[in-house]
């Protein structure tokens, strides 16, 4: 059965090349995503919401995101939230260190001092991670505690940026205008291959489904659902 | 006195592709040709930066992107630049097969003559483009 991509924390770090800063923000995040928490956190290269598509765009609306900026112009916070989605949560690595930033080493190298604040940043984000999964950590175990943590992948992963796998999703028609729905055409699909015909108890649960990963207007939430459950009959009979 | 050429790699952060790009970009700016370029970061052009999109439309750019996806090559259209030449380390890999980059945060011995290749293609370019040696 077609899975819906596992909740997860996305981590969008600004990556300026010409200061140190940009690079603890690189650095951090890898880090992050590389070892300390990897099974719950996914990145996307900034840029790739201007060069991307669609799904791209679609990043910070499905995922909670943390940007990591290195200076006060806060590229990837202003950046994500312009073309994608407001971050949870906005850190930038000069509030902590301007006084210490001469001893960062260089934008191509850092220096000792500026590894650690690497790791600084770096814890800093897995805490924020934890708090948005609402993950509790054991310390001793160095593991999620039982029963906190969202669904685990069963095998290691390398942890990599999202480009080429944006979340799919689908533009239909509602009240008379046209708008995009993420993740629609994986719901369709599980809902499908789960045998659900369409009917009004599908309805019900195909715009439950739908709103987890899109904002439904209360006021034109039986339009949507008219939308979308024509969208699946269609869908249905189409066999795609 | 002439500007310098603009040296903006993809920002990429999940690929060694894209560690090669910086670290091209690195060794060209700081090393091989220190006086006639300077580096770019993307990041800014995707916010639209005044300052920096007057400096892009006069200037001369070269791009380099680690993927297909040529994040840089894309943004500096879409923001007023042109891009005299848009680089791509996947081209360039295909040109040294027997080097596999691999790493991310560090890119291995592989990944950093690879990024040296390409450093050397971007110095004769800026070369051609302004007319005589860079520095050494």
């Amino acid at each position: 059965m077609p899975e819906l991509p596992t909740k997860k924390v996305g981590l969008i770090a600004c990556s300026g090349e010409e200061i140190p800063e940009g690079t603890v923000t690189r650095l951090a995040v890898r880090k992050v995503l590389e070892s300390l928490r990897p099974l719950h956190t996914v990145t996307i290269c900034l840029p790739l919401f201007l060069a991307g598509g669609e799904g791209d765009r679609a990043f910070a609306r499905f995922h909670p995101t943390i940007a990591i900026d290195g200076c006060e112009k806060r590229c990837a916070a202003r950046g994500t939230e312009m073309f994608s989605g407001k971050p949870a949560v906005s850190i930038v690595v000069s509030d902590s260190v301007s006084a210490e930033s001469a001893g960062l080493g260089t934008a191509r190298r850092l220096s000792e001092k500026g590894m650690h604040v690497v790791g600084d940043v770096a814890d800093q984000i897995a805490r924020h991670v934890d708090h948005l999964l609402d993950l509790k950590w054991d310390r001793r175990s160095g593991g999620p505690v039982d029963g906190s943590t969202p669904q685990e992948e069963s095998k290691p992963r390398q942890a990599a940026c999202s480009c080429g796998s944006g979340i799919p999703s689908q533009v239909l028609r509602v009240a008379g205008r046209e708008v995009t729905l993420i993740a629609l055409p994986l719901i369709f699909a599980q809902f499908r291959e789960a045998g659900k015909l369409p009917s009004d108890s599908t309805k019900a649960q195909l715009i439950e489904a739908v709103r987890i990963y899109n904002l439904i207007p209360d006021d034109e939430e039986s339009a949507y659902a008219r939308a979308v459950t024509e969208e699946y009959a269609a869908f249905c009979r189409g066999g795609n | 006195m002439r500007e310098k050429v603009l040296i903006i790699p993809c920002s990429g952060i999940g690929k060694s592709l894209g560690s090669v790009a910086r670290e091209a970009s690195y060794m060209v700016t700081e090393e091989l040709c220190r006086d006639r370029t300077r580096l770019m970061p993307l990041a800014l052009l995707v916010l639209g930066d005044k300052e920096t999109r007057t400096e892009l439309s006069s200037a001369e750019v070269i791009t380099i992107d680690g993927c297909v996806k040529a994040c840089a090559a894309k943004v500096v259209e879409g923001t007023g630049g042109t891009v005299a030449h848009g680089l791509q380390v996947l081209d360039v890999c295909r040109r040294h097969p027997k080097l596999k980059p691999s790493g991310i945060s560090e890119l291995n011995e592989s990944g950093h003559e690879l990024a040296h290749a390409l450093a050397e293609e971007v110095k004769e370019l800026v070369e051609d483009m302004t007319g005589g040696l860079s520095n050494a």
